[in-house]
């Protein structure tokens, strides 16, 4: 190999393995030099992306759940956070009117909601739009980088501000791996995001429990509803299918 | 209906017949238009045309001089030659009468 190529090779694995082996060749048997080579690479790697772009895929996964679920689950974050730590100052659980029981009833119930946007979150976002994944996820991590540098509760540790990144996180990977879901287990976890999201329509108590009011905890809800009608879509064109 | 540079792709790699893949299209496009073929445009433009069903392609025999590495070779199917014949149908039939049509048309 020569020398010079070593760096063209660097940046060509940014391509996928079956792409990557014919550029080069291709590039290598007309005697591009190495600047002309990574100019083309850095090419076709522009106009891949672009070409992903035109999708409403991308879009969804990055702007429509990554980035702003993001915000609001970082504050549902700091709100497991406290209500955890109210479980254990009897101080704060006088300060807040709650008996041990309530406050943990409400510890759990928040900490499911937290685990069910997350993972439901992280799940259209890695399955969406697979090749724009880094997009998606720099879309995630800049609210929590901005949030983390003016982060000012002196008694809580920053990190719980990104509670919500380890369920998300198991989101995407699961998302990224499978790809769908089974419409039986989607349309499950959706309904029981909702009755866990409904007490907070009717109920004064829980609404101040919740940092989002409950039009934001519906948001929020919206990619677990996602999953039940793409699972729903794709059962029904493989049904069309059986019966053509 | 395809676009100028389909269309181009489309007849190099039937011209070149068992021998297209992208070096060689690329080395067609360029005598032949005299523009330079950007590798990034080759390579989109054979992966939407391969989407659209208008050409097939597999990994062909790696050799020396591409420093080991394996071929994308292309084979145009019968909907691709028929978009391409729609779009030289199409051309012709629109350049008739026009002066430039007139010129070619009297050195052939």
């Amino acid at each position: 190999m020569r020398s010079d190529w070593a760096f063209v090779e660097y940046v060509a694995r940014a391509l996928p393995q079956e792409e990557r082996e014919p550029v080069l060749g291709d590039m290598y048997e007309v005697n591009e030099n190495a600047w002309q080579a990574l100019r083309g690479i850095g090419g076709l790697l522009v106009r891949r992306q672009v070409e992903l772009w035109k999708s409403w895929r991308p879009w969804l996964a990055g702007f429509g759940v990554a980035l702003p679920s993001s915000f609001f689950l970082m504050g549902l974050s700091l709100s497991v956070a406290l209500s955890y730590m109210r479980l254990l100052c009897p101080e704060m659980l006088a300060q807040a009117s709650m008996t041990k029981p309530s406050a943990m009833v409400v510890l759990v119930w928040q900490a499911l909601l937290l685990i069910g946007w997350s993972w439901t979150g992280g799940f259209v976002v890695g399955s969406v739009s697979k090749r724009t994944l880094w997009v998606s996820t720099a879309l995630c991590y800049v609210p929590c980088l901005i949030c983390l540098s003016r982060f000012g509760i002196g008694s809580m540790p920053r990190f719980c501000l990104l509670l919500f990144l380890l369920p998300g996180i198991w989101g995407v990977h699961h998302g990224f791996r499978l790809s769908k879901i089974k419409f039986s287990h989607a349309l499950m976890i959706a309904i029981a995001l909702t009755l866990l999201i409904v007490p907070t329509w009717s109920s004064s108590w829980l609404q101040t429990r919740i940092p989002q009011n409950a039009l934001l905890a519906w948001v929020l809800s919206i990619p677990a509803w996602y999953l039940v009608f793409a699972a729903w879509k794709r059962r029904r064109e493989s049904q069309v299918e059986h019966a053509a | 209906m395809l676009g100028e540079f389909e269309y181009l792709l489309i007849t190099a790699a039937a011209g070149l017949g068992d021998d297209a893949y992208g070096a060689a299209i690329r080395e067609q496009i360029e005598t032949h238009t005299g523009r330079r073929c950007s590798i990034g445009a080759l390579y989109t433009t054979i992966e939407r045309l391969e989407t659209k069903g208008l050409l097939k392609t597999w990994m062909g025999e790696a050799t020396p001089q591409r420093g080991g590495r394996a071929k994308r070779m292309i084979r145009i199917t019968p909907k691709g030659v028929q978009a391409a014949s729609d779009f030289y149908d199409a051309v012709t039939s629109v350049s008739r009468g026009v002066a430039w049509a007139k010129r070619t048309g009297s050195t052939t």
